[in-house]
């Protein structure tokens, strides 16, 4: 981890008009580059809104947010972005069903110029790395959560981004996979030095994290360390 | 994985709604086919029923005085006898001339003008058969050009020599004649080889011989008419002005308002098969767009997905594009099939009695450009919701 912030949120403000609802309220946070973050709170209280700020899914109406050195509250499109610097890992998998792992590992990479054989290697590479070697030809349909899990994880690293964003990563999966799967987002992150913002509602799965946010009502309550 | 598989391997994930978008877009191509073949083969039908051989119009020197139209051989000809002159033939029979005549000269002349398919003499006279008092019409024209002036052999065959003659049916039944007995006027004998109709009661009393026979028989060397018919693509209506100018000494005959009547309604043939195609493209259309719509919905959540590992608006629209781009090739292939193979089944189930099939090129490339047209068009508005969705809310689409 190094001293410099990959993540810098000050006063960050989200509301949604429809409701009235105050998603985030004043949010005021940093993290290194190379940090492991859990933010943790009960639904609703705007975790999964500060994930997709960081991700630049959403935009805030008021305050600042400056990720890998780009401002996420200028009016343009992110697309590439979010291709370069960041990775997402859903709570459902969202594979697409009719293809292949190496195939949905491959989805994000046909946004960029690599060549199909470049990103057969890549994907198969990947898959290798979250034990799913033997599964590259496999359709999602035929494997367990814990491997489409792990194959969503794959398509999250294969484009090299600096942050991954993983949003309730076990929520579907038991406490045994869910255990494998939080080891092996460590290991990751530990191995390749990137930064893993991860959200839960669980504090057992926050606690695997360097750093645990707590938040509530769009606001955060606390910032603790937990090494 | 290249873009292309996955634009492919997203077309067979729901095989039913890609075989209702199919089956719309091959509606409307098969229709655009189907009737379009309907019509052009009705059209062309007619207007080979309408025109096969009859002359489109016929060169009368402008003095030509005669009976007025109607009178006379032949449709299309317009003009009857003239002049009513009598005068000795070769061996001293009394022919009626049809009056003034077109020289050799002018025929050929308008033989050559651009435009003009065929350009036929005629030569009308009458005589009296020998040892009777009855009339006899006669028509001098080349064999070749029998059909320009609508004579159809009903028994026998066309003249090919000189002492060759055929006869209308109305005149074989009147003079008991038929196929190898003998005729005699002028003092020459001339064997009956044919027998003709033309629909018209007139031509029909007369009989038919050589033109250069008749020519002969009446010391003429010109042509009472020429029967003139305009080549495919030229105007019989301009094409008759242009003779008019170019020689004032002539007029012409035309049947052309039968022409525009006939042009007139096969132009309502096609505007109608054009309103139904334009229907059948509706239903198509919208069967397209809800395809491809519904398609959309079912995948909100996944290209919320797509969007949050980095595609762009442009890489969602090529997609949903992609998609219905390659299902409209498919469906073309299908409709084609299905337009082609009804129109076979309605003729060959005798629904279409007398229809030749006129495929063109023309035709197949307009049902297979307004198909192609259809499903990228189908595919639009779709694509371009899916490419506006805002990845949040498509995250949380359930």
């Amino acid at each position: 981890m190094s001293n410099e912030n990959i993540v810098k949120i000050e006063n960050l403000i989200k509301r949604y008009d429809q409701a009235g609802v105050i998603a985030l309220d004043g949010i005021n946070l940093e993290i290194k580059k190379g940090e492991f973050v859990s933010i943790m709170g009960p639904s609703g209280s705007g975790k999964s809104t500060l994930l997709n700020m960081i991700g630049a899914l959403d935009q805030a109406d008021e305050g600042s947010i400056q990720v890998s050195g780009q401002n996420l509250m200028e009016k343009k499109d992110f697309s590439s972005f979010r291709s370069k610097e960041i990775g997402f890992i859903f709570q459902l998998h969202n594979l697409i069903p009719n293809l292949t792992a190496s195939e949905n590992v491959q989805i994000p990479m046909l946004q960029t110029n690599n060549s199909d054989e470049e990103m057969v290697k890549r994907a198969t590479e990947l898959l290798g790395s979250v034990n799913l070697g033997n599964r590259v030809d496999q359709v999602p349909t035929k494997l367990s959560g814990g491997e489409r899990q792990r194959i969503a994880i794959a398509r999250a690293l294969v484009n090299h981004p600096n942050i991954i964003l993983a949003d309730e990563p076990t929520g579907a999966l038991d406490s045994k996979m869910g255990d494998i799967i939080l080891e092996l987002l460590r290991e990751i992150h530990e191995k390749e030095n990137m930064t893993l913002i991860l959200v839960t509602h669980e504090e057992y799965v926050a606690k695997k994290a360097d750093r645990i946010i707590s938040m509530m009502d769009g606001k955060i309550t606390s910032e603790n360390c937990t090494l | 994985m290249k873009f292309r598989s996955l634009i492919i391997k997203n077309i067979f994930r729901n095989k039913s709604r890609s075989i209702l978008a199919i089956i719309g877009i091959a509606i409307g191509a098969a229709a655009i086919l189907g009737l379009g073949l309907v019509t052009d083969s009705l059209a062309s039908s007619t207007q080979q029923a309408l025109t096969t051989g009859a002359a489109d119009f016929s060169v009368l020197p402008s003095s030509f005085g005669g009976h007025g139209s109607g009178g006379g051989f032949g449709g299309g000809s317009g003009g009857g006898f003239g002049g009513s002159s009598a005068f000795n033939g070769s061996s001293g029979a009394t022919f009626v001339s049809a009056g003034q005549t077109i020289d050799q000269s002018t025929l050929n002349s308008i033989q050559q003008m651009p435009g003009v398919e065929t350009a036929a003499g005629v030569l009308r006279s009458a005589t009296e058969l020998n040892g009777t008092t009855q009339p006899l019409t006669l028509l001098g024209i080349d064999s070749q050009d029998l059909s320009l002036d609508d004579v159809q052999i009903t028994n026998g065959s066309a003249f090919t020599s000189s002492n060759q003659i055929i006869l209308g049916s109305t005149a074989a039944t009147g003079l008991n004649k038929t196929i190898g007995d003998q005729l005699t006027f002028d003092n020459q004998t001339f064997i009956v080889v044919g027998i003709y109709e033309t629909g018209d009661f007139m031509s029909d009393r007369g009989a038919i011989l050589s033109l250069s026979t008749l020519q002969n028989l009446t010391n003429t060397t010109g042509v009472s008419q020429i029967l003139v018919k305009a080549s495919n693509g030229t105007s019989p209506t301009s094409l008759s002005s242009q003779i008019t100018q170019n020689y004032t000494n002539l007029t012409t005959s035309t049947s052309l308002s039968g022409f525009n009547r006939m042009n007139n309604g096969i132009q309502i043939i096609e505007s109608g098969s054009w309103a139904i195609t334009l229907i059948a493209l509706l239903v198509a259309g919208v069967m397209v767009v809800a395809t491809m719509m519904k398609s959309v919905s079912d995948r909100t959540r996944e290209i919320g997905v797509l969007k949050a590992v980095g595609w762009n608006k442009r890489r969602i629209l090529a997609l949903i594009i992609g998609e219905s781009m390659i299902l409209a090739s498919i469906a073309t292939v299908i409709g084609l099939i299905i337009g082609v193979g009804a129109v076979e089944v309605l003729i060959s189930s005798h629904i279409l009695n007398g229809i030749h099939i006129a495929l063109s090129l023309n035709l197949v490339l307009e049902a297979v450009g307004v198909a192609l047209f259809l499903g990228i068009v189908g595919g639009i508005y779709p694509a371009y919701r899916a490419s506006r969705l805002a990845p949040t809310e498509a995250l949380r689409y359930e």
